[in-house]
């Protein structure tokens, strides 16, 4: 039976004023959500206005450039004695903004000789050699071998002490009878953190997600817990860098009658902050 | 005879009282020192109980009147990290050119350096022989999504400003990445080998469009033999910092 002409109409009209009524329903509620950003960011710039880092010029001047880097061109100078504000920090540039309100990067290196509302200077983390004994934060990628098997690889750390750190370790290996995914949590205890070429001990625990390959009879997917132990030495680069090299001795605690034992390495290339 | 001896007596009588015209003021053992002694210890009494009564009232301490300021640094904001989507095509070897997404998260380590990791997708198009043989399908439409991600280490380099008309000026660079991923494809995970170079331009500080060329090596055995395979994708991207 054919629709009348009427009811496809109606239809139509109900279409349409369904689609208005929707558009309007999206452009008020954009309007007010926009009213409430608004009124947020007013409130957050106020906040973060108060918030902010004075620092003093105690050089003869200070020199902001156009951007984070050391091609971006010198627009500004600050004198001595006068103020900036730090608004954030990107890599080793800093963006200030001075009395006048004119806004630029200054260099960390420059920054370190500037002095903190009560005379003292303003120290923070430059990134060095010191910065390698003592971090919060590390993070690495790179690639090696897990019982046979290609190893990608990335890892990301938090320092408890200088010695001992909490790692997270996200691994996908690809070999000819299977491949699969790996998430390990540990300790790695660095024996002595100052040293250039320092060695580490590791201990920890993870799952490991086994697929095998189509080509092969296995049946399934298998899912593991599996602990480790291993050892390795860590060597500080440049900067903020550092090479970690490892070997890591593996228990499968399997579904079967035996475990499995295997063995890793792998090379990552690393940076602390 | 006399005279001589006499003078002589008389000149050792007037040395010696000239001589010895000090000697009172000298303590001679033999001499009497009684006084001297209650004198000195008269001095010791008082001494002690000045000492006494040291010890008994507090001494007086010079307190500045100024109030040491302390002073709170408040946290600085590191704006490192780096996150963005973006579009373009990938070209996969044998199976055509056709258009993918991908996302990525970097971490700036220092003004040149950057780790950064992609991930992507798109869907490959048909082979020559399958588009010749009409009907021949090599793969299913689920083995013929494109999946992949990459963990690289970038370089930026000639870094400066791009001026757009008289008045804007926006921070640009260029940059070259290399490093080692994965690929899903054709029901199969393989290692991968990524190499590539960008440029971008950042309109505000925060805010940033990349557009990025890379190409994905990898060995693949799927039209009979194995071989070594570029997969080159064009990507435009918008990022934020934060």
């Amino acid at each position: 039976m054919e629709p009348s002409i009427t009811t496809t109409r109606s239809r139509r009209l109900r279409r349409i004023s369904l689609g208005l009524s929707l558009v309007f329903a999206c452009s008020l509620s954009a309007t007010v959500l926009a009213k409430e950003t608004e009124a947020e960011k007013a409130a957050k710039e106020a906040a973060a206005q108060e918030k902010l880092l004075q620092v003093f010029v105690h050089e003869p001047y200070l020199e902001l450039s156009t951007g984070p880097g050391r091609g971006y061109p010198v627009f500004h100078v600050v004198e001595r004695d006068e103020s900036v504000d730090v608004l954030y920090r990107r890599t080793d540039w800093f963006k200030v903004r001075t009395e006048s309100g004119v806004e630029g990067y200054a260099r960390a290196r420059d920054m370190r000789r500037t002095r903190l509302a009560d005379g003292t200077p303003f120290i923070f983390n430059l990134g060095d050699r010191d910065g390698f004994t003592s971090h919060d934060w590390e993070i690495g990628i790179g690639g090696g071998d897990y019982g046979g098997a290609n190893l990608i690889s990335a890892y990301g750390a938090y320092s408890l002490t200088d010695n001992m750190k909490v790692e997270l370790n996200l691994s996908q290996f690809l070999g000819n009878a299977s491949n699969g995914y790996k998430a390990e949590l540990g300790l790695t205890h660095v024996i002595v953190p100052e040293w250039r070429l320092s060695p580490f001990l590791e201990l920890g625990t993870g799952y490991v997600l086994t697929e095998p390959r189509a080509t092969l009879v296995l049946p399934e997917d298998r899912e593991d817990q599996t602990a480790y132990v291993g050892a390795g030495l860590r060597f500080y680069l440049t900067r903020r860098f550092f090479v970690r090299a490892d070997y890591r001795w593996h228990t499968i605690f399997t579904s079967r009658d035996d475990n499995e034992e295997l063995e890793e390495w792998k090379v990552l290339i690393a940076c602390f902050f | 005879m006399e005279s001589p001896n006499r003078l002589l007596l008389l000149a050792a009588t007037l040395a010696a009282t000239v001589m010895l015209s000090g000697c009172a003021s000298l303590r001679w053992p033999w001499s009497d020192d009684k006084e001297l002694e209650q004198q000195a210890s008269e001095d010791q009494a008082a001494a002690e109980e000045a000492a006494e009564e040291a010890d008994t009232t507090p001494p007086r301490v010079i307190e500045p009147n100024v109030a040491r300021r302390k002073i709170k640094t408040p946290k600085i904001d590191n704006e490192n990290w780096e996150v963005g989507a973006g579009m373009g095509f990938v070209s996969i070897e044998d199976f055509g050119t056709n258009s993918g997404y991908a996302a990525m998260l970097a971490y700036h380590v220092t003004e040149d350096f950057f780790f950064r990791a992609d991930l992507g997708q798109s869907t490959a198009g048909e082979t020559s022989f399958e588009t010749l043989a009409g009907d021949v399908e090599l793969l299913t439409g689920d083995e013929r999504r494109f999946t992949y991600y990459s963990l690289s280490l970038g370089y930026n380099f000639l870094p400066g400003e791009v001026f757009l008309g008289r008045g804007t000026a926006m921070n640009s660079s260029f940059y070259v990445l290399g490093g080692i991923g994965s690929v899903d494809f054709a029901g199969d995970d393989r290692l991968t080998i990524n190499f590539g170079a960008g440029y971008r331009v950042l309109p505000t500080d925060w805010l940033a469009i990349h557009l990025g060329v890379q190409d994905r090596v990898f060995d693949s055995d799927l039209l009979g033999e194995t071989k070594v395979t570029n997969n080159i994708e064009m990507i435009l991207s918008a990022t934020v910092f934060f």
